[in-house]
């Protein structure tokens, strides 16, 4: 198991350097000339060189990222020449805000998919059962500032139950803040929903075919307490696997829903850095964004581990 | 986009699909035949396999129009194609701005009423359909070609060039594909060929991966064997005998990646990264004129039920493909 862990956190450097070169490719050269864009169109061109060479915009491409890299590693992120602040507080304010956010949805997917993909599953080929797959499916595939903008228009300008913007105003106590992210992890959860309530719903049939559930139902066990003992059990081991493999569309989703909400999440800030060519910031989240990701995919893989002693005792 | 289907893995309906696709042992067999016959017989048997393929075909195509899955899809989407191609014609002008009648709610004159610009909300709905039906099966098309000959090479040669090939790919799906996206539309500005490259190029690891497993399902089957020693070169193996005989895995991939890619390209108009106003685009429309959701909702909601009404449509021909495919 440990060698495992081990070797997959290997694999993750050379990957994660690579990815760091993509980023910092990619968003270098998006701005062109930095001092240009920093000064605008006024400034003479030897300001520009001037402050190219501070910067050390000057300086070949492979220098800046051995630069770049060392100061990131070591904490020093810079400053955002567009909203003039540090930029690791700023993205670190914002990746907490997602991580609200993220949990919260997360807090609602794993009940109510169970518990649908349960039902649909104790039901299988009913009416219920279709009902369940293809409303859930449907959510799943429909985007979600679809979703998002008309469950906005129902919840909050028609029926008036829950706030239009996803931040309480200053002052507010801690359970508001719950209160105002119900509405835009909605759409967050109907992102997984499908394919997670799918997943409970095949463990539950897989479970229902086995021999001992046919022994508990048989010696008179009563049937909450088949399904309660037995059958959740089991289904849930599928569920959570998929769970963390889904962590990608999460990050996808958090960046439309947290535009659609103005949410001030690092989606949001991802967002804007690169509509305002926020190198320094756009780099520093992305690559953020970019280690979460490998970390909760190493997670989830460890906790398939754990749950399958075939993967557990191969590793 | 990190692929979904690998995670469904353990449903029973799905891991058949994945194995019978492409298999089929008699048609192989014909075609086996038709490789290794003798000169004279080869032409004779080769109209055998062509007849079976063709009979193949006509059972494949009666079983789609009985899905009611499939027919349903596929009669959402033509009704998108074909507002794609004529609204002009039925409609008012999606771009005609009228200053007196601002965000007019629907009405006789305007069926779902106007926008802040007074234009007509139907027209520009259903002209809404044309920049997506362009972007996302151009796209798709796209990193199947890309992702195909990535796969097929991939698969067949095996050894160092395959492990290259997948490591990389590895570290391109490393990153969540709308945060790559991004990266590489703020690069290249805005504009319908950079979305459909862009989009093209994301989706071809995830299709080079599904084509390579497919090819290596199949690069050991006698065909192929006879092909090789009959000293065909490699890229006729690829392209004439192997390529034939993945051609349901390639679709089913096909109709999967675009349902992901009208999603992509609607995710991306809406987040600023697609098509400039006025384009009547679904996901600008709804980015632009969700400010008024409040006071002029038939703004919004009408683009937002195209939209989702095409991409349910689409991952229902998917769903009846996949089902055909698998029996």
């Amino acid at each position: 198991m440990l060698r495992l862990i081990g070797r997959r956190l290997l694999l993750m450097v050379p990957t994660l350097i690579l990815a760091s070169i993509l980023i910092f490719a990619l968003a270098e050269v998006l701005p062109g000339d930095v001092g240009r864009s920093i000064l605008g169109p006024y400034a003479t061109q030897e300001q520009v060189a001037l402050l190219n060479h501070k910067l050390g915009a000057d300086k070949p491409l492979y220098q800046r990222y051995a630069v770049w890299a060392g100061n990131f590693v070591t904490g020093d992120w810079g400053e955002s020449p567009v909203l003039k602040v540090p930029v690791r507080p700023t993205v670190m304010k914002a990746l907490g805000n997602s991580m609200v956010l993220a949990g919260f949805a997360l807090l609602l997917i794993v009940p109510i998919s169970i518990v649908l993909g349960v039902f649909s599953g104790l039901r299988r080929d009913s009416a219920l059962d279709r009902a369940i797959t293809v409303s859930t499916l449907s959510m799943t595939v429909i985007p979600e500032f679809v979703s998002g903008v008309v469950l906005l228009y129902i919840f909050a300008v028609w029926l008036k139950w829950l706030p239009v913007t996803a931040m309480p105003p200053q002052g507010s106590n801690f359970f508001d803040r719950f209160y105002y992210l119900i509405l835009p992890a909605i759409p967050l959860m109907f992102l997984e929903l499908g394919y997670i309530a799918r997943m409970a719903r095949v463990g539950t049939v897989q479970v229902l075919a086995m021999p001992y559930i046919r022994t508990a139902v048989l010696k008179g066990l009563p049937r909450r307490r088949v399904i309660f003992g037995h059958v959740l059990r089991n289904a849930m081991v599928p569920t959570v696997t998929v769970i963390g493999s889904q962590v990608g569309w999460l990050i996808g989703g958090l960046v439309v829903i947290e535009t659609l909400f103005v949410y001030p999440g690092i989606g949001k800030l991802m967002v804007d850095a690169a509509q305002t060519h926020d190198v320094p910031m756009l780099e520093a989240a992305v690559l953020v964004v970019a280690v979460i990701y490998m970390v909760a995919n190493l997670i989830a893989d460890i906790i398939v581990a754990l749950l399958n002693p075939r993967i557990r005792m191969g590793g | 986009m990190d692929d979904r289907g690998s995670t469904l893995g353990p449903d029973p309906d799905l891991q058949a699909e994945g194995m019978q696709l492409g298999a089929d042992p008699e048609m192989l067999e014909l075609r086996a035949e038709a490789a290794t016959g003798p000169a004279g017989q080869e032409t004779q048997a080769n109209a055998a396999a062509l007849l079976e393929q063709r009979r193949q075909r006509r059972y494949l195509v009666r079983a789609l129009l009985r899905s009611p899955t499939f027919m349903t899809g596929l009669i959402v989407v033509l009704f998108w194609v074909f507002m794609a191609l004529f609204s002009q014609f039925v409609t008012q002008s999606p771009t005609a701005v009228d200053a007196m009648h601002t965000l007019a709610p629907p009405s006789a004159a305007h069926w779902f009423g106007t926008d802040d610009l007074g234009r007509d909300v139907l027209a520009r709905t259903m002209a809404g359909a044309r920049s997506v039906l362009v972007i996302a099966p151009l796209a798709t098309l796209l990193a199947l070609l890309w992702g195909g000959i990535i796969g097929l090479v991939a698969g067949f040669y095996r050894g160092i060039t395959d492990e290259i090939i997948m490591r990389l790919i590895d570290v391109l799906l490393a990153l969540p594909i709308i945060i790559t996206s991004i990266l590489i539309l703020s690069l290249l500005g805005k504009g319908t060929a950079i979305i459909i490259i862009a989009i093209g190029a994301l989706f071809t690891p995830v299709v080079s991966r599904t084509i390579r497993s497919a090819v290596i399902g199949e690069r050991e089957r006698e065909y192929v064997m006879a092909a090789r020693l009959r000293g065909e070169r490699s890229a006729f193996v690829m392209a004439r005998e192997i390529l034939p005989n993945i051609t349901q895995p390639i679709i089913v991939e096909g109709t999967i990646r675009l349902g992901y890619a009208v999603f992509t390209a609607a995710t991306l108009s809406f987040l600023g990264f697609g098509l400039a106003p006025p384009s009547p685009d679904w996901g600008l429309t709804i980015a632009t004129e969700r400010i008024f959701l409040q006071i002029a909702p038939w703004t919004v909601l009408f683009p937002a039920a195209a939209l989702a009404s095409l991409v349910v449509g689409v991952n229902l021909i998917t769903d009846g493909l996949g089902r055909v495919f698998s029996k």
